[in-house]
């Protein structure tokens, strides 16, 4: 049963999420056409948002893991880096996809070079691209884990850069619609229903995955372990 | 329309990446599973020793790492 966890996870918040997609299209206000160029395009926040949420997740889940290895030699460190990688990967795709499609609506162009906060999440997808793809074509070893966890430290930096960018240097990308801080920003109560059935939905299920990855490095280190026992070579 | 098809055509593009890529990861998971212990079994490793198995194996590296 424990060990089915994980896969409830994924379970409950795919289901969650195609909930968060219903309502999103179906059930939540339109907003208003004098505000946005593009009102239909505007409900691919609900899946942006709580897809950028699970992302930063992933990138705290990084940092600690890459944190624990690279300080504490720990192995369930190393764990969680790998985990936080390729979660951090999958959201952060999902993210800038749903970003482009937006941009392309609203703006008129897919991507703004110009705007910081789109650059520093883009680079943070792009670390993430390279502990994933990085990890797979080395052999794991001490040097390996400790290339890997120092790029995973040093590039977390990217994440308050982010969180900020659009606060101190909006150029594009809008700002903040929760926790503005300065009485803007407001939601309407439904609107602020399904993204948070949206940030939940996404929470569990990028847990999930985190839990399932975490599993397969504990696997495949053992599977590595009793096929050198078999071969004799310990 | 044209606006809302290319929403539904992204739509369904991140859905279906997202069940692949769940899909995947769950298969790894039991073929994994399924393969370490057809292992195990053949060196004579039964359940109840293979965390401290696992164990071993994680401190392999981190002896690695200690040196």
């Amino acid at each position: 049963m424990r060990r089915r966890i994980p896969e409830m996870f994924l379970g409950i918040g795919f289901v969650g999420i195609m909930t968060t997609l219903f309502l999103g299209l179906n059930w939540a206000p339109s907003v208003s056409i004098n505000a946005f160029e593009s009102p239909a395009a505007q409900r691919i926040f609900y899946w942006h948002v709580p897809s950028a949420w699970a992302a930063f997740i992933a990138f705290g889940v990084l940092f600690t893991g890459s944190a624990l290895w690279f300080f504490k030699r720990s192995p369930f460190g190393w764990r969680l880096h790998v985990a936080g990688a390729e979660a951090g990967l999958a959201c952060g795709l999902m993210t800038v996809w749903s970003g482009c499609v937006w941009g392309a609506a609203e703006w008129g162009t897919p991507w703004d070079w110009s705007d910081v906060r789109l650059n520093t999440f883009g680079l943070l997808t792009l670390l993430a691209l390279f502990l994933v793809l990085g990890r797979q074509s080395q052999p794991d070893g001490v040097e390996t884990r400790d290339t890997f966890s120092s790029f995973g430290l040093y590039g977390f930096v990217l994440v308050p850069l982010t969180y900020i960018a659009t606060r101190v240097w909006q150029i594009r990308h809008p700002g903040p619609v929760i926790g503005a801080g300065d009485g803007g920003g407001s939601l309407q109560s439904s609107m602020a229903l399904v993204l948070l059935i949206g940030a939940l939905s996404f929470t569990l299920f990028i847990v999930g995955h985190m839990m399932i990855s975490m599993r397969i490095t504990h696997l495949e280190q053992r599977l590595e372990h009793a096929q050198k026992s078999l071969d004799g070579g310990n | 329309m044209e606006g809302t098809s290319y929403l539904t055509i992204a739509y369904l593009g991140m859905i279906a990446a997202l069940a692949i890529w769940t899909w995947t990861v769950v298969v790894r998971s039991r073929s994994i599973e399924t393969r370490l212990e057809a292992v195990e079994s053949s060196i004579g490793i039964d359940v109840s020793q293979a965390d401290e198995f696992a164990a071993q194996s994680s401190a392999t590296v981190q002896d690695d790492a200690t040196v």
